[in-house]
């Protein structure tokens, strides 16, 4: 649990997405005309602009494609965390999901690293899917 | 294929160009800083107030049809004008509208400029601080970020950083070597923010802020504005100033996101670029000096590739081998940049690459025999991305 901490407000387009958080299942949209999925949710596909599309399941395995290391509090609900890491995950599916490295030292955290969703049950109703070492 | 106008090319010219006082300039609104460097630019052309017939400016976030609140300090009405929202790419994108809007006889003599008052506004309270850092975030919805402690622009860049070092071996040595020629140039203009001489040795030991960024990788938090005039090449002749022609313009804006395929680590600039030398005629070979959007040093790397002044990738080597100070292959933010001498998201560039190009700076500051002038803006969530290029009249 964290305190504090700002949690989820989601768009509209974007509770199909926290719904299966919350059930520890790590959903996308996925375009039913040309079949990618993409992120972050919208009501049609960026790759083909169709709007016929649902939430389906990923693998949730994936692949550092950048990330960075906190040292400052910009929000007091972090002051315990630093350092911490925000990485963007590139999924094994396509899409790019920004999110947290956990399980592992900041120190320890490289490009390219393998990575595989967990979700920190953030509050009562609301789960947040991070990334630790696959 | 899309052709930028070579008719576009060295028909109008920057006429007059002014600052606000720079740095911490305590009560004084964003609105009033960006009125005082307006009235420097006015003054400077040798211009009377009712000789402008256009504004483009850029607001601050929160302000509504910014450029009438600019019209109405200044007392007139205008020909043309409008507020721009492309973030730190807007000043240049003023200049390049400026100069369709004359050609299209729309306007005669036009003023851009912008103005904030980022440290006052930052320094009032802690509370003050974490709203401001906090809210470009906060202004949109909130998920996919503030619940992992993703705030600001400083890590937003740091990923393009990162993800550089990963790809090119590129290290935070290099970094500094941006920083460090930045701050020399400072030393050297009375204006500047900061006024101590830096070292490599306290580049490296200075606080991480977003690794891998620390502290003097990050631009300063400023009041600062700028502002130049555009009119006819005509026009301008008549005018006090050794005029300075616009010979090009571009503007590219990576819309599909940062985090999307390379462009965190090849930038709009590229395309930008590319448009911007077409239109003037020039390549990267004839450009004697850069003026660059150095919110951070990472983007000065990635910029120097994207424009070509070296290959994707060597961007590290080539600031390391001093390129960037006096003297240098390309000296650039002949003025201390974002970096030491103010940050005004970008029309401190513009009004430094316009007094190079006039020649009158004393010897220590006016990089010898320079004929053009490159200028880029960068900005709008890191993606919008504008160039100016300018040549003696």
């Amino acid at each position: 649990m964290s305190k504090g901490k700002p949690v989820p407000h989601p768009a509209p387009e974007s509770e199909p997405y926290w719904q299966a958080a919350k059930e520890h299942r790590l959903e996308l949209p996925r375009c039913n005309a040309c079949g990618q999925f993409w992120f972050p949710p919208s009501q049609s596909c960026p790759h083909c602009l169709a709007a016929d599309f649902a939430f389906a399941p990923v693998s949730g395995h994936g692949k550092v494609f950048s990330f960075v290391t906190f040292h400052r509090v910009y929000h007091p609900a972090f002051e315990q965390e630093v350092p911490y890491v925000v990485a963007l995950v590139e999924l094994a599916e396509g899409p790019r999901l920004l999110s947290n490295i956990v399980g592992v030292p900041p120190d320890k955290v490289a490009c390219e690293m393998p990575v595989k969703v967990v979700f920190d049950d953030v509050a009562d109703e609301v789960s947040v899917p991070k990334f630790t070492p696959a | 294929m899309v052709e930028p106008s070579r008719e576009l090319r060295d028909i109008c010219a920057i006429v007059g160009a002014g600052n606000s006082r720079l740095g911490r300039v305590p009560g004084v609104s964003s609105l009033d800083l960006l009125v005082e460097a307006m009235r420097n630019a006015i003054g400077d052309a040798g211009l009377k107030v009712s000789d402008i017939d256009g504004i483009v400016c850029r607001g601050p976030d929160e302000s509504y049809c910014h450029h009438q609140r600019v019209g109405e300090r200044l007392g007139i009405n205008a020909r043309f004008s409008t507020t721009l929202d492309n973030g730190g790419a807007s000043q240049i994108l003023a200049v390049a509208l400026a100069t369709m809007a004359i050609k299209a006889g729309l306007a005669t003599t036009v003023i851009c400029g912008y103005g904030r008052d980022a440290w006052s506004r930052t320094h009032v309270t802690e509370e003050a601080r974490v709203r401001n850092e906090t809210r470009p975030e906060s202004l949109r919805a909130q998920e996919f970020g503030p619940e992992y402690g993703y705030f600001g622009a400083v890590a937003a860049h740091a990923f393009g950083a990162t993800r550089h070092m990963h790809l090119y071996g590129t290290t935070r040595e290099h970094f500094g070597h941006v920083a460090v020629a930045f701050r020399e140039h400072a030393l050297r203009n009375p204006g500047a923010q900061m006024k101590k001489p830096l070292t490599l040795a306290q580049y490296h030991e200075a606080q991480p802020i977003v690794a891998p960024f620390g502290l003097f990788d990050c631009s300063l938090r400023s009041d600062a504005a700028g502002a130049v005039i555009v009119t006819s090449r005509e026009r301008a002749r008549d005018l006090r100033q050794p005029a300075v022609s616009i010979k090009g313009f571009g503007s590219y804006n990576n819309l599909t996101g940062w985090f999307t395929g390379d462009n965190m680590v090849t930038t709009a600039a590229k395309q930008s670029g590319e448009a911007a030398y077409k239109m003037a005629g020039v390549g990267p070979s004839d450009v004697s000096c850069a003026q660059l959007y150095d919110c951070f040093t990472y983007m000065v790397v990635a910029q120097l590739e994207d424009y070509g002044f070296c290959k994707k990738g060597e961007g590290g080597p080539f600031v390391a081998s001093g390129a960037l100070r006096m003297g240098g292959r390309l000296p650039t933010n002949t003025s201390g940049g974002q970096l030491s001498e103010a940050h005004a998201e970008g029309v401190l560039q513009v009004v430094e690459g316009v007094r190079q190009m006039r020649h009158t700076y004393p010897a220590e500051r006016q990089v010898k025999d320079a004929e053009i002038a490159l200028i880029s803006g960068h900005g709008g969530n890191q993606v919008c991305h504008s160039t100016l290029i300018l040549g003696r009249a």
